[in-house]
């Protein structure tokens, strides 16, 4: 089934998408890429109904192109995200809106720091440090913000203590970051009974959007 | 016989002029005088007002609004303040459609407007009236003074025609040749604000018909960093402050007055 | 499954002596699964009024959007703030427009209004998702845990409470009503509006 993580570290993004493309029970091809570098430091990965995936994609391409064309400069990935997500919100009460999933990372090269965008079909959209969409997701996240609650009653009172042991750590180097999505992958690939085989992962940073293999 | 050419905006003269557009641009000439000086860490404006007297109510200019008497400096957008020369009528006009270009863009792409494409928005409107039959063009041209993260601290002059472009320091309306050669003598490329604020009033009282500077002949506004949330401060100074602000250059009317006496 | 429920989320807001305070928690899920924990649904219109925006969470930021481009507009042409039964009007009015097809979000507001004597007034109001106007004297709530809030307040709140009494009124009663709900909690961010400050804080909330 269609997953796909992202998650933050010191000063990138990194993107990661299955490759396979189903059609109901049957794979179709295993070397899709289904992450699009949208404009010079912005990442975007698509996932959900196919034919719309595609065609959404191309259109946030081709408009931040223009954008970039006719100002002379890019979208920031703030003001990417809020355009793509108002065209997505927009859609959603069209007579046919387009269903596609979306993680978006970019490096703002004017404040010299990495964002990461959750967007969903509805237009939801939040900043987050770490995220991901499709089945892998429950996995995923729960392996990124691992934690342990520990109860402990005292006489008098009663008080709960919450140490949280994250697997993500937003200050980790690219190497660190690249492992931790191993993780991801490998916890996917382990428990998931549809699991994907290979991923695509892109990383974006002060130098740009770049393919990387694990 | 120039006269087949006048009355109609959209046609060239056989000598291939828009003498519509032409006279426009002259209109502004006689027009209060908005100058503009562009500063390492901020952009000064200040203008000249025409419409003064006594009786003129400006109530209004004292307490609401964004500050100034609403005659030549407006805030356009919370990053960029307009100065205008011209028509005042079109030039109120030409402030609303600023204003909602601005807030269209605030909504689409939830940051402030550059500076650079709001000035394209007005001159794309502005242009539109140099082709399309029928209408007179506006009779204003703008200074655009803001920031942006993208460029930092810009200042732009759009005319008639539908032309902009950016300056260091320049000057629209009445005496504006005198003005620029005075600017282009005065000042230094790592001017600061503090030092900025100086050289636009000295320039102002250098130009001005009227031989004292005051509050109720002057516009003043400036747009600088705020240093705690290092987002861009527009600042129009109502009139006291403009007087208060005259008294510290040692321009206001009561430091010449004194002057005299002694 | 409702969409009103589908990304949870609450809010609160209460008045005070000379003050309100509104409130809501922090968490964006899709349904059962946490997204964020760190989603606002509370924006400031102007130095003295706040809107909480529980509900579909695209229509949050759609909703949003929407009302700072409408207030600026606003105090553009009027040269003047918003007051909040004036901006209350307008929060009905803009979901009324869509009254065949919905905005799903119930708006909360609470803030300080100007006096005839030149003094503040305390406001709070809520409406539907379809925007008819509820004015209350004590507390209005709304989201996923609006039930339960409804509760807690009824509970703890008293009238002419000072505005730290008031913050930890809300807080209690926020803190404790969300998690009694699986789809609010994880964090929560109280706002109290005096006529002089805004004091914002955020609590730390369970995190399951």
């Amino acid at each position: 089934m269609e997953t796909s993580f992202a998650l933050t570290g010191k000063g990138y993004v990194i993107v990661a998408s299955d490759t396979t493309a189903a059609r109901s029970i049957v794979k179709m091809k295993t070397d899709e890429d289904k992450i699009k570098v949208v404009s010079p430091h912005l990442l975007m990965s698509y996932s959900g109904e196919p034919g719309d995936t595609i065609q959404f994609a191309e259109y946030v391409e081709r408009n931040l192109r223009l954008f970039h064309i006719r100002n002379n400069y890019s979208l920031r990935p703030s003001a990417a995200a809020s355009w793509i997500r108002r065209s997505l919100a927009q859609s959603l009460r069209s007579r046919k809106p387009y269903s596609v999933n979306l993680m978006l990372g970019g490096y703002d090269v004017t404040i010299d720091s990495p964002h990461l965008y959750w967007i969903d079909y509805l237009g939801t959209m939040t900043e987050v440090p770490f995220g991901a969409h499709g089945y892998g997701s429950y996995f995923a996240l729960s392996l990124l913000d691992r934690y342990v609650l520990s109860y402990i009653s005292s006489k008098a009172n009663t008080h709960f203590f919450l140490f949280t042991y994250r697997y993500h750590d937003p200050e980790a180097t690219l190497q660190e970051g690249l492992a931790t999505l191993k993780r991801c992958i490998d916890e996917v690939a382990k428990r998931l009974v549809v699991s994907p085989g290979k991923y695509k992962v892109k990383v974006v940073d002060k130098d740009g959007a770049r393919e990387i293999e694990l | 016989m120039s006269r087949r050419y006048d009355s109609r905006t959209t046609i060239f003269s056989p000598e291939g002029r828009l003498y519509q557009i032409e006279y426009a641009m002259e209109a502004i000439s006689h027009a209060g005088t908005v100058l503009g000086v562009l500063a390492k860490d901020g952009v000064v404006l200040a203008a000249e007002k025409k419409v003064t007297g006594k009786l003129l109510d400006l109530s209004g200019a004292k307490e609401g609004g964004y500050g100034g008497s609403g005659e030549k400096i407006f805030l356009l957008n919370s990053n960029v303040i307009g100065g205008v020369a011209g028509l005042t009528a079109d030039a109120n006009s030409l402030i609303n459609y600023a204003r909602s270009a601005a807030q269209q863009h605030l909504l689409q792409y939830n940051e402030d407007i550059p500076v650079e494409l709001l000035a394209q928005r007005l001159c794309d409107m502005k242009q539109g009236y140099t082709q399309y039959g029928g209408l007179r063009p506006f009779g204003v041209s703008l200074l655009y003074a803001g920031y942006d993260q993208q460029h930092q601290f810009q200042l732009y002059h759009s005319d008639p025609s539908g032309n902009y472009s950016g300056w260091k320091a320049t000057c629209i309306g009445a005496n504006n040749g005198t003005a620029q050669s005075l600017l282009k003598q005065e000042y230094k490329d790592d001017i600061e604000v503090k030092a900025a604020i100086s050289l636009v009033l000295k320039t102002m009282s250098k130009t001005m018909d009227s031989t004292t500077l005051g509050s109720e002949k002057l516009e003043f506004a400036v747009i600088t960093l705020d240093p705690e949330t290092n987002l861009p401060k527009a600042k129009i100074y109502k009139p006291d402050e403009i007087d208060e602000l005259l008294q510290a250059e040692g321009l206001s009317k009561k430091e010449d007055d004194n002057a005299m006496k002694s | 499954m409702s969409i009103m429920e589908y990304n949870g989320g609450s809010v609160i807001a209460m008045v005070g002596k000379d003050c309100v305070a509104i409130a809501s928690d922090l968490r964006l899920g899709n349904q059962a699964l946490g997204i964020s924990s760190n989603f606002q649904k509370i924006f400031p219109v102007t130095d003295r009024i706040y809107l909480g925006l529980p509900g579909l969470a695209t229509d949050v930021t759609t909703l949003r959007e929407t009302f700072r481009y409408r207030v600026n507009m606003y105090t553009i042409k009027e040269e003047r703030e918003i007051e909040p039964e004036t901006f209350a009007h307008l929060v009905s009015s803009t979901l009324y427009e869509r009254r065949f097809g919905p905005y799903f979000i119930e708006p909360v507001m609470a803030g300080l209004s100007r006096s005839a004597t030149g003094g503040f007034k305390p406001f709070i109001a809520a409406t539907d998702l379809i925007g008819c106007l509820n004015f209350a004297k004590d507390f209005v709530v709304a989201g996923t845990a609006s039930s339960k809030l409804y509760g807690v307040a009824e509970g703890l709140w008293e009238p002419n409470l000072e505005a730290e009494q008031l913050f930890e009124t809300i807080s209690q009663t926020m803190l404790n009503a969300v998690d009694r709900d699986a789809y609010s909690g994880w964090g929560v961010v109280v706002h109290v509006i005096e006529k002089d400050k805004v004091t914002t804080r955020t609590l730390k909330g369970r995190m399951d």
